[in-house]
């Protein structure tokens, strides 16, 4: 129990981490993934064309290689970005395509009728969108978007491999270290309490948004 | 002076002609009923009015502003807000209501007025509050539209139309998935609006409601108007082939 003590301020840091990796990503890649399902709905063939191609090799390799891509291979055409903001970028572009296709397949369970109405209604575009389409995609998609945030919260455990020390790599530092799986176990608590976090404020807002449903 | 003109409308779904060159005149206060069988273009047409549909070809005035225009190959629509401030004039009213799940009564009614036509709120919601006591509904103020039964939730669409301040209305069948029981509120609340002098087209299946209410009764079929004129005209004397062929089947 003092091991486990003594080595919580570490595994804080370490923390601390993996979570600016989870929100960024969050905050940056839903509002990126609804612009690109706007895109896919849009009725542009070109656009849907190319964001359908954008999802398909983002959502079709693997997220570690794409972070490889990103701090390897783009210095390579002169572009140079520190571990962090490479893994951002890999984070946020994968995680946008994901969310990309879960918008899509939510906006477009709504029925026909609702465009329609808020036309008669002399609605535009972004008044429909926003007052009376989002709204109701909201409550489909919040369950698959629980699922890939939870995901989200694993995946984070991948900039390990550009060497930067999140709680995954704490945790192994100091197992190597000391010569003790603790830590290993310090580190699946931490998931689980964040993914228990997530889950019960998830549960929350599907009871929030569903409350016209009941 | 006519509400509606509407004048050599045509319109094809993936080549198959569904409306083959319509005209359509409805004047201020009239209620017109549009009957004929499924398939023969009513719903189309009515759709064509407000743009939820858009013509091949053809020309449509509303109250006297400018919808499209014929020209040599086809139509020529009034630029996008233009079509919206045209196409708001006319309340519309759905087969399948359409009402905003995700809102209450209230906000369904207040929800355009409010954003759209950006009327002051507080006098929106005492405008709202008077409709939905006229189609008695003033208990339901606060509720969910999924609470409410077919009836009651056409009703509150009629309201939501009416909140626009429309000049006119449109019905789509607008009993057509209630339960026979449950048509009745509907059809009530519609004959009141006709009471008060509103302009009204109905495509509707309801033969006594076109026969009571309309004014003036359109029978389509082929993608034609086939027939129109006064209820007794149309019910009690009617001339044209496919029509009398019509009314037996249904009047049976």
């Amino acid at each position: 129990m003092d091991y486990v003590l003594r080595i919580i301020p570490q595994m804080m840091e370490g923390c601390v981490v993996s979570f600016q990796v989870f929100l960024i990503t969050i905050v940056l890649s839903i509002p990126l993934g609804i612009l690109l399902s706007l895109g896919r709905v849009s009725g542009i063939k070109p656009l849907q064309k190319l964001i359908g191609f954008y999802v398909w090799v983002l959502r079709g390799s693997p997220l570690m290689l794409q972070i490889f891509f990103v701090y390897f291979v783009l210095p390579s055409v002169g572009v140079r970005l520190p571990d962090f903001e490479s893994a951002i970028v890999a984070f946020v572009l994968n995680y946008a395509a994901y969310f990309c296709e879960i918008f899509r397949a939510g906006i477009q369970a709504i029925p026909q009728g609702q465009y329609e109405a808020a036309h008669t209604l002399g609605m535009n575009y972004v008044q429909t969108m926003r007052r009376i389409i989002l709204p109701q995609v909201i409550r489909i998609i919040l369950p698959p978007i629980s699922n890939e945030t939870i995901t989200l919260v694993k995946d984070t455990s991948l900039v390990y491999v550009l060497a930067m020390n999140d709680l995954m790599r704490t945790a192994r530092n100091l197992v190597q270290r000391d010569f003790s799986i603790t830590p290993f176990i310090v580190a699946a608590v931490f998931y689980l309490a964040a993914t228990l976090v997530l889950t019960v404020l998830f549960e929350r807002l599907e009871k929030h948004f569903s409350r016209y449903d009941q | 002076m006519n509400k509606i003109k509407a004048q050599n409308i045509w319109k094809n779904f993936n080549k198959l002609e569904v409306l083959k060159g319509i005209d359509l005149e409805v004047n201020e206060g009239e209620v017109v009923a549009v009957i004929g069988p499924s398939g023969g273009g009513k719903s189309t047409l009515l759709r064509c009015l407000n743009k939820l549909e858009t013509v091949d070809r053809g020309s449509i005035t509303i109250d006297g502003e400018v919808l499209c225009r014929e020209t040599g190959s086809g139509a020529e629509y009034v630029n996008k807000n233009d079509v919206r401030r045209v196409a708001c004039k006319m309340g519309m009213v759905f087969q399948q209501f359409n009402l905003f799940p995700h809102m209450t009564v209230l906000q369904n009614l207040i929800e355009a007025p409010v954003n759209v036509q950006k009327r002051d709120k507080a006098q929106a919601i005492k405008e709202a509050e008077a409709l939905l006591a006229k189609v008695g509904l003033s208990d339901k103020r606060d509720e969910y539209p999924r609470k409410l039964s077919g009836g009651q939730q056409q009703r509150v669409a009629i309201a939501r139309a009416l909140a626009m301040k429309p000049s006119i209305m449109l019905f789509d069948e607008p009993t057509s998935s209630l339960d026979p029981e449950l048509t009745g509120e509907v059809l009530k609340t519609m004959r009141e609006l006709a009471e008060e002098k509103m302009t009204m087209v109905v495509v509707t299946h309801e033969m006594a409601f076109a026969r009571e209410v309309a004014t003036k009764v359109v029978f389509m079929a082929d993608g034609h108007v086939q027939a129109q004129g006064t209820p007794s005209e149309i019910f009690d004397n009617p001339q044209n082939e496919r029509l009398k062929a019509f009314l037996n089947v249904i009047l049976k």
